[in-house]
C-alpha cells in the first residue's frame, strides 16, 4: 500500500512539474506584443499615437522604431525639427502639408485632427527617446570627454544649472555611481518606459527632451565634467 | 521518406493555387490569373514584412505569398533579387548624400558586373517550379549607372524570364536607355510618382508622352494611385494611351498629394479603371500594390486588395 501511495505521489509531482514548468517558462519569456506596426506601446495614450503612426503608413518610410528610414525619408531620430518639436507644434504643420516636391512625395495628412497630431507627435518622441538612449548608452572606446566643454554645456545650452548644482546634488556624483550607471542616469534618470497612470515629473520631462537632442560629444563631455565634481569636505 | 525538391516545395507551400494555373508533365507551367478578362499580378513591394535583401528565405516567402494569394505573376523589385538594399543603387537622391554611399554603390556595381547569370536562372526556376513567373523586373535606373551595368540589368531581366523592365526613373535617364532597349530588344515601362515640381520626373501625362516618343520599346507602368494624388485623370490617360501601357499599379490615394488609403476609401478610380480594361479588352495587366497602413500582415492586406478588385469586376 505504501509503495502504491509513493508511486502515486511521484506521479502527482511529475505531473505538476510537467504541466507547471512550461507555463512558468512562458510567463517569464513572454515577448512584447508585436504586429505589423511594431511593438505595442506601454500606455494607452502612446498606443493611440501608434495607431495614427501605423494607420497612416508612416512606418513604411520612417521605420516602425524610427531607426530604419527607407525610400529617401528623413531619419526622425536625427531630425532637428523633431528634436525641436513640442506636442506636434512643428511636426503637425509638416505632416498636414506633406512634402509634395520630394523625389517620392511625402503625402499630405490634412485630415488628421489636432488630437491625433498630438498623439502622433508624442509617439514619435517616445520612439526617438528609446532610439537615442540605445544609441548613446553604449560607450565609445575612443571617446574621451572634454570636461571644460562639459562645463560650458552644463551652464549653457544644456541648461543643467537651472536644476542642478555642482556643489550640491551633484557633488561627488562620480563616487556614488559607476561610470556605466552614471551614463545611463544622465541619459534617462526616470523609468525605462512610461508607466500607465504615472505622471512624468517636470525634471524627468526636461531630461527626456535633452535625451532627444544630445550628441555623443555632449554626453561624453558632461560625464567628463561630472567626474571632476568632488564632495565638499 | 525522401522528397524531391518539387514535392517538398508543394508540401511547404501547402496552399492550393487557384484560378487559371496549369500543370504539364511534372513541371507547373506559369499560368495567368485572370478575373473577368483582367490579368492580375503583384508588385512585390507590397510585401513589406519580407526577410531582408539577400536572406535565403526571401524568394521562397514571395513564392509562398503568391501561391497563398492565387496570383501567378509578379513584378519583382531589384531589392528582392539583389543581395543588398536598393538604397545602395542610387535611386533616392537623398541616399546619395550618405557618407559611405560611394563605397556601397561601388560594391553594388561590382556585384552586378560579376554575378554569374546562373544566379538569376536559379531564381527563375524557383518561380517556374511553383507555377509562377516574374513578368517584370522592377529596377530603378539612374545616373549612377555605368553602361556596363545597364547592359547587365537587361541580361538579368532576360534570365529571370521577365518580358521587360519596369522602372521608376527620370526622363534624362530614359534618353540614355534608348540604345539599350534597342540592343536587348526588351521594353522598359516607366513608372510614375507624383512629384509635379520636377519636370524630369514621371508624374504627368506630358512626362510619359515625352518618353513614349523616344522609343517604341518604351511603355508605361501607370501607378493610378500616384497619378490621382498628382490630380491627373487615370481613366482619360488609359483611354488615350492603352496600347503603350503594360500594367497599372493598383493602389488608392487621395487627390492633392493625399495619403494611401484602403481600397475604396481614396479618390483613385479603381473600379472605373478595372472595368475600362475589362470592357475594352485592353492588354493592360493590373498589379496590386499595398501601401496603406495596417496592423495586419502584408499578405492579409494584399488578399483584401485582391478581393476588392474581384468585387469591382464581378
Amino acid at each position: 500500500m505504501l509503495r502504491v501511495l509513493q508511486r502515486c505521489a511521484r506521479l502527482v509531482v511529475a505531473a505538476i512539474v510537467f504541466f507547471a514548468t512550461p507555463r512558468l517558462v512562458t510567463a517569464q519569456q513572454q515577448p512584447p506584443q508585436q504586429d505589423a506596426g511594431g511593438y505595442k506601446a506601454p500606455t494607452a495614450a502612446l498606443e493611440r499615437g501608434r495607431a495614427v503612426y501605423v494607420l497612416n503608413h508612416c512606418h513604411f518610410c520612417h521605420g516602425t522604431d524610427l531607426t530604419q528610414a527607407t525610400m529617401g525619408a528623413a531619419n526622425l531620430v536625427e531630425s532637428a525639427m523633431v528634436g525641436f518639436d513640442q506636442d506636434g507644434r512643428s511636426i503637425g504643420p509638416l505632416v498636414r502639408a506633406g512634402l509634395p516636391n520630394l523625389q517620392t512625395a511625402m503625402p499630405s495628412y490634412r485630415d488628421l485632427t489636432p488630437e491625433e497630431i498630438v498623439d502622433l507627435a508624442r509617439y514619435i518622441h517616445f520612439l526617438r527617446q528609446q532610439a537615442k538612449y540605445k544609441q548613446l548608452v553604449v560607450t565609445s572606446a575612443q571617446a574621451v570627454g572634454d570636461a571644460q566643454a562639459g562645463l560650458t554645456y552644463f551652464n549653457g545650452s544644456g541648461n543643467c544649472a537651472a536644476c542642478h548644482s555642482p556643489a550640491g546634488d551633484l557633488a561627488g556624483i562620480s563616487r556614488k555611481y559607476d561610470a556605466a550607471t552614471l551614463r545611463s542616469r544622465l541619459l534617462r534618470p526616470g523609468p525605462d518606459m512610461p508607466v500607465e497612470g504615472a505622471a512624468v515629473a517636470s525634471g524627468q520631462a526636461a531630461h527626456l527632451r535633452l535625451l532627444e537632442n544630445y550628441t555623443r560629444a555632449n554626453v561624453d563631455n558632461l560625464l567628463a565634467y561630472l567626474q571632476t565634481l568632488m564632495p565638499d569636505r | 521518406m525522401l522528397y524531391t525538391r518539387r514535392e517538398m516545395a508543394r508540401l511547404l507551400a501547402g496552399v492550393p493555387l487557384s484560378l487559371a494555373m496549369t500543370r504539364q508533365a511534372g513541371r507547373e507551367t506559369p499560368g495567368l490569373t485572370s478575373v473577368n478578362g483582367v490579368v492580375f499580378g503583384v508588385e512585390t513591394f507590397s510585401f513589406h514584412d519580407l526577410p531582408p535583401s539577400g536572406d535565403p528565405k526571401l524568394i521562397p516567402t514571395i513564392i509562398s505569398n503568391l501561391r497563398a494569394l492565387g496570383i501567378a505573376e509578379c513584378e519583382i523589385m531589384s531589392g528582392h533579387i539583389e543581395p543588398f538594399p536598393s538604397v545602395m543603387t542610387g535611386w533616392w537622391v537623398q541616399s546619395r548624400r550618405a557618407p559611405d554611399f560611394q563605397r556601397l554603390r561601388e560594391e553594388a556595381r561590382k556585384w552586378r558586373l560579376t554575378v554569374p547569370m546562373q544566379y538569376y536562372r536559379d531564381i527563375r526556376r524557383q518561380f517556374e517550379d511553383a507555377g509562377l513567373r516574374i513578368y517584370f523586373y522592377n529596377l530603378n535606373f539612374n545616373e549612377t549607372f555605368t553602361d556596363e551595368e545597364r547592359d547587365r540589368t537587361f541580361e538579368a531581366a532576360n534570365e529571370l524570364g521577365a518580358e521587360g523592365l519596369s522602372s521608376s526613373t527620370v526622363l534624362t535617364e530614359a534618353r540614355r536607355l534608348v540604345p539599350f532597349v534597342d540592343r536587348h530588344k526588351m521594353f522598359v515601362a516607366m513608372h510614375n510618382h507624383n512629384n509635379l515640381a520636377d519636370p524630369d520626373q514621371f508624374a504627368t501625362p506630358q512626362s510619359f508622352e515625352t518618353a513614349l516618343a523616344m522609343s517604341k520599346l518604351f511603355y508605361v507602368t501607370l501607378d493610378i494611385g500616384h497619378f490621382t494624388a498628382g490630380n491627373n485623370d487615370a481613366v482619360t490617360f488609359i483611354q488615350r494611351h492603352h496600347d503603350r501601357i503594360k500594367n497599372i499599379h493598383v493602389r488608392d490615394r487621395k487627390r492633392d498629394n493625399g495619403p494611401n488609403r484602403p481600397f475604396g476609401q481614396g479618390d483613385t478610380p479603381i473600379r472605373e479603371v478595372l472595368r475600362l480594361i475589362r470592357d475594352n479588352k485592353y492588354a493592360i495587366r493590373a498589379y496590386l500594390e499595398y501601401e496603406y497602413g495596417s496592423f495586419r500582415s502584408s499578405l492579409e492586406e494584399v488578399k483584401t486588395c485582391f478581393e476588392y478588385c474581384k468585387g469591382a469586376l464581378a
